[in-house]
């Protein structure tokens, strides 16, 4: 059965069911327990979180695998136990992305990146050393690698 | 907020399920340990805050800009 919302942003939105994800613990702070994963194509750069909860609010979000070579993902036992990690099954992640004006100036907070598995999605708080909060998405080409640390996982 | 005084190695109880240990008081420092249920993230404040700013700021942004484009990502780095 698919769902129509007034998204703020796209207006009338048709929610194909595949696209929902359950957030059983809501984004950190934002809350909200349902969203839609849109995008324009299965391969567009950026996707977005629309609430269907509120229709107002739409995170962009990317995969960070995209952008970050060598990006990972690690978290504290306590959260693997909670989402069910056993290591063995491949998780969709997912970054939320703060847009701007100009390109250079977009973000990816690798700090806190969403997993996803079978319609459920956590968004945890990432362990692996060098991953920033706001991490330049179109940073200028040279600089920036040489400037992370050689342990960073970002 | 209620105001409790503990030694190490005492506890406190939010609830039947959740404990709050003093495990340490070293100087400025307290060490606890947290045990609670499998369904309650626990995160340090400072963290949560960060990450909630950067959520609002990640939806807000948003709502301020226009249509992002569907420009090429950048080949990765």
């Amino acid at each position: 059965m698919s769902l129509t919302i007034e998204s703020s942003r796209f207006g009338r939105v048709e929610i194909e069911p595949e696209t929902v994800l359950e957030f059983p613990e809501g984004l950190i702070g934002l809350g909200g327990s349902r969203y839609a994963l849109l995008g324009n194509a299965p391969d567009a750069p950026f996707l977005w979180l629309q609430s269907l909860e509120d229709p107002s609010l739409a995170l962009p979000v990317t995969n960070p695998h995209r952008f970050f070579q060598g990006f990972a993902v690690e978290v504290v036992d306590e959260d693997a136990e909670r989402l069910g990690f056993d290591g063995a099954s491949a998780m969709d992640v997912y970054v939320t992305v703060r847009a701007a004006p100009a390109l250079e100036d977009f973000t990816a907070n690798l700090k806190a990146p969403i997993l996803v598995r079978a319609g459920q999605a956590y968004q945890v708080i990432n362990q692996a050393p060098g991953c920033d909060l706001r991490a330049p998405l179109f940073a200028a080409p040279d600089g920036d690698t040489a400037a992370q640390g050689s342990d960073s996982a970002c | 907020m209620l105001r409790i005084s503990r030694r190490a190695g005492e506890r406190i109880m939010l609830g039947d399920d959740t404990i709050i240990e003093v495990l340490e008081v070293r100087g400025q420092t307290v060490r606890i340990g947290i045990d609670a249920p499998r369904a309650v993230p626990v995160y340090r404040e400072e963290i949560w805050i960060e990450v909630k700013r950067e959520n609002q700021a990640a939806a807000e942004a948003a709502a301020a800009s226009g249509d992002l484009p569907d420009f090429p990502a950048k080949p990765p780095r």
